[in-house]
């Protein structure tokens, strides 16, 4: 049987909840016995398979329209999504700025800060994504296997991937779940 | 005896017991949110509903009494799906993400609530409706931001501290918690004591002091108890790598509902003076580091240069039993000098000591408050001093208590109750007669001339005088503005009085430790006169005037403090000592209970305590020291105390 494939991206998050599957050390090389680790944003391969992967994993709130895209391209190419740390599962610390809005929160970045330079200038590029109310990941698409944390530990990364590189839908609870 | 079942298993409660009770004395769990075993029961948050055969809905089992036959379900899939509703909906109304919050993991009732239901997200977006921020206050942040209306708080200050400052405003997704209806907490009539702090399940209050210093399981806890008074409560002093971070009360201990008040909770924790860390020396008008052993063989010296009826020393009445002990010991029985004396001005210790030789066990126990149905306060504020106490009785509804108040220093405790009778003065003695006229439903032909010249409302006073044949328990209580062996002849009749109308009575003993001074016969209220060589153990206490007044002109003073203050400022050595939560130590009570204050953090290396450096001292004198309170302390309390 061949190794299920897995794919990985991040959207509105601190790439945190990658560096914890990193820290996952040796095991990585284990894991990697078990499933073929395909495009992520550590790896050469940015975009996952046309054909499709097995496992799809979000790290990262949806903020703006290329996080949602990269979302909803995810979810189309995986048959088992899961959502990675709080940003993804709830919303996290990017969902800050739902309290006040995205304008404001633009302004206090490039108008208002003491460390802003001279222009003072909201950059507004038509090729840049639009700034969106911030939503987990659960709210654009459907979400598989939610995974909170900030960052989810290694064990608890190991553990998932582990589970569903061996066909079961891992259990997330007393061990493995810790929204911190 | 009710029996009902619970998940099928038989259980037998008390009437009048709760579902809630019986399951959890079935061996089962359900969760809650704004139930605390210290409140009464609300039945605001439904997380604890739970299945009761022939019911027609989930019932709240926190507030629903068990009766007799009842079968109740705890785990069924109705229940399970409802309490997971009642989590979406709380975590969909506010701001309830963890990573930014100060209270998590084991310090929050919410999420704990969410990690018992599996829960991995939320199914129900959040609402993202910011609510207002209280910094005001200088112990504590209000953010209800984090509030889920559970009420803890409000119950809390309302139900236990008496204080009724926190509330709830507006309807439905708008509630807000708020003090004295909507002024900042730090302008409110706020009191500091925390205790709402303390109850709340979620971060919406949180401690300034402690706050991004580790969750609650990296603190070490030392069970210990409070020594700012002599109320005696009981408190966890939460300590991190030998620092003071954070000190709650020990809510498992039953009495005075483990409440503390400010200055048992913050107050130990905001000390700004400096710390004094190595013996100093006193040359050429500066002070100059000296090592242990010359600061012992100049204080040695000094001590044996002079006639010993004329030394004097005088100790803090925050040193423990073991310090007072040695202290006496070796000044005392071993020195014999002139004085040996407590600082401070209050006599009251003194005063219970000698009525018990006339009347025996004349005194109670502080938790008789609790059942008071009135009050006779005499010279005793229960709102600056002894303040949980003064917690006991402000909690009292209104409308069935009765207090009655002499007092030299106006306060706000009548202000809770409508039947009162309050006067501010001396005239202890002839509002007593008063109260004595009216026991059997009698009158006082002199009655209308006292409420004439102590300026009373005429009307409140029969109506409080009225009522005195038909209290069922009440309390006297006696502070140090009444309590002076001068009025020892007036304390006599209203002992005599008590016996008379079976009145409990309390005589508050001045400072954390005083009563157990004057037992091992230091003398409290002392005049603080110039000496040849005067010794001051000061510990971490703070200075008194009356003290530097008396030192100014003495000669060679010794001080050994925790602290630079006023009184180290006039020493010729000063000789670092330990604080509070440094060393291990017995405290006795108001009510004669003999407590541990226990070790939790380490001093530094040159900190020692009053009698470790009087050990030390011996030995250069060439005696041993060996004080034996035990015998002294604890054979007398039960023929002063009532259990």
């Amino acid at each position: 049987m061949a190794k299920p494939k897995v794919a990985s991206d991040w959207l509105a998050g601190c790439a945190g909840c990658h560096m914890s599957f990193l820290d996952m050390d040796e095991r990585i090389i284990e894991l990697t016995k078990l499933v073929d680790l395909r495009a992520t944003p550590i790896t050469d391969l940015k975009e996952p398979d046309k054909e499709g992967v097995d496992v799809g994993i979000l790290e990262g709130g949806i903020a703006n329209s290329y996080n949602e895209e990269v979302a909803i391209r995810m979810r189309e190419r995986c048959k088992i999504l899961v959502a990675l740390g709080d940003c993804a599962v709830f919303g996290g610390v990017p969902a800050m700025r739902n309290f006040c809005g995205a304008d404001e929160a633009l302004k206090r970045a490039y108008i208002e800060t003491e460390s802003t330079d001279e222009s003072r200038k909201i950059p507004d590029d038509p090729e840049l994504s639009v700034a969106q109310h911030v939503r987990p990941v659960g709210d654009v698409v459907k979400v598989d296997l939610y995974l909170p944390g900030c960052a989810p530990s290694a064990d608890a990364i190991f553990y998932a991937l582990a589970e569903l590189a061996q066909g079961r839908m891992p259990e997330i609870n007393d061990l493995t779940n810790d929204w911190h | 005896m009710i029996n009902l079942t619970v998940n099928e298993l038989p259980v037998e409660v008390e009437p009048g017991s709760t579902v809630l009770e019986a399951v959890q004395k079935a061996g089962f769990k359900v969760p809650t949110l704004c139930y605390h075993p210290k409140l009464v029961p609300y039945g605001a948050c439904r997380l604890c509903l739970v299945e009761v055969e022939g019911a027609r809905t989930l019932q709240p089992s926190c507030t629903v009494p068990a009766t007799e036959g009842m079968k109740v379900h705890t785990d069924t899939e109705k229940t399970k799906a409802a309490r997971h509703f009642v989590l979406s909906m709380l975590f969909s109304e506010r701001n309830h993400f963890c990573m930014y919050c100060q209270s998590t993991d084991g310090d929050c009732d919410l999420q704990q609530a969410a990690y018992n239901e599996s829960m991995n997200h939320w199914p129900i977006t959040p609402a993202y409706k910011p609510y207002y921020v209280d910094t005001s206050h200088p112990d504590f942040i209000l953010d209800n931001n984090r509030c889920i209306i559970c009420r803890r708080c409000v119950r809390t200050c309302a139900e236990l501290v008496g204080n009724h400052t926190l509330g709830i405003e507006e309807r439905g997704s708008a509630n807000i918690l708020v003090a004295d209806g909507n002024v900042p907490l730090g302008e409110s009539t706020c009191i500091s004591c925390g205790n709402c702090v303390q109850v709340c399940p979620t971060g919406a209050l949180f401690d300034r002091h402690s706050m991004y210093q580790g969750r609650d399981t990296d603190l070490t806890h030392t069970k210990s108890i409070c020594m700012d008074c002599s109320v005696g409560c009981y408190r966890v002093v939460k300590t991190r790598d030998n620092r003071l971070v954070r000190i709650d009360g020990d809510m498992d201990a039953t009495f005075a509902d483990g409440l503390l008040c400010e200055k048992g909770r913050y107050t130990p924790l905001k000390e700004s003076l400096v710390r004094v860390n190595q013996p100093l020396i006193r040359r050429e008008g500066e002070f100059q580091p000296i090592s242990w052993e010359d600061a012992l063989n100049v204080v040695s010296t000094q001590l044996k240069a002079h006639d010993s009826a004329e030394i004097k020393a005088f100790i803090s009445g925050r040193q423990s039993i073991e310090n007072l002990s040695a202290f006496q010991s070796f000044f005392k029985e071993n020195y014999n000098i002139g004085q040996t004396a407590l600082f401070g001005h209050d006599e009251s210790a003194a005063v219970s000591i000698e009525l018990s030789r006339e009347f025996g066990a004349f005194e109670s126990n502080l938790s008789v408050l609790l059942d008071a149905d009135a009050a006779i306060v005499l010279g005793a504020d229960l709102i600056d001093d002894y303040q949980v106490a003064g917690f006991m009785l402000k909690r009292k509804l209104s409308d069935q208590f009765n207090l009655v108040m002499v007092t030299n220093r106006e306060n706000k405790l009548a202000d809770n109750f409508a039947n009162r009778l309050v006067t501010v003065g001396n005239n202890f003695e002839q509002i007593v007669k008063l109260l004595a006229c009216y026991k059997d439903g009698g009158v006082c032909d002199e009655t209308d001339k006292i409420i004439e010249n102590e300026g009373l409302k005429a009307h409140r006073a029969y109506r409080l005088l009225e009522s005195v044949q038909t209290w069922q328990h009440p309390v006297i209580i006696i502070g140090k503005e009444f309590a002076k062996l001068e009025n020892l002849e007036t304390l006599r009749n209203l002992v005599s009085y008590s016996h008379e109308v079976g009145a409990k009575v309390i005589i508050l003993k001045g400072d954390t430790n005083s009563f157990a001074a004057s037992l091992l016969g230091l003398e409290l209220n002392p005049e603080i006169e110039s000496s040849p060589v005067a010794f001051y153990a000061l510990g971490d206490g703070h200075a008194c005037h009356h003290a530097l007044d008396g030192m100014k002109n003495s000669g060679f003073k010794i001080v050994q403090t925790s602290y630079m203050n006023e009184l180290a400022e006039l020493a010729d050595i000063i000789l670092p000592c330990k604080i509070w939560a440094e060393e291990e130590g017995h405290y006795l009570t108001t009510d004669g209970r003999i407590e541990l204050n226990r070790q939790a953090i380490t001093a530094g290396e040159l900190q020692r305590s009053v009698s470790e450096v009087l050990i030390d001292l011996s030995e250069k004198s060439g005696f041993s020291l060996q004080p034996d309170w035990q015998a002294i302390v604890t054979d007398r309390i039960s023929s002063i105390v009532l259990a």
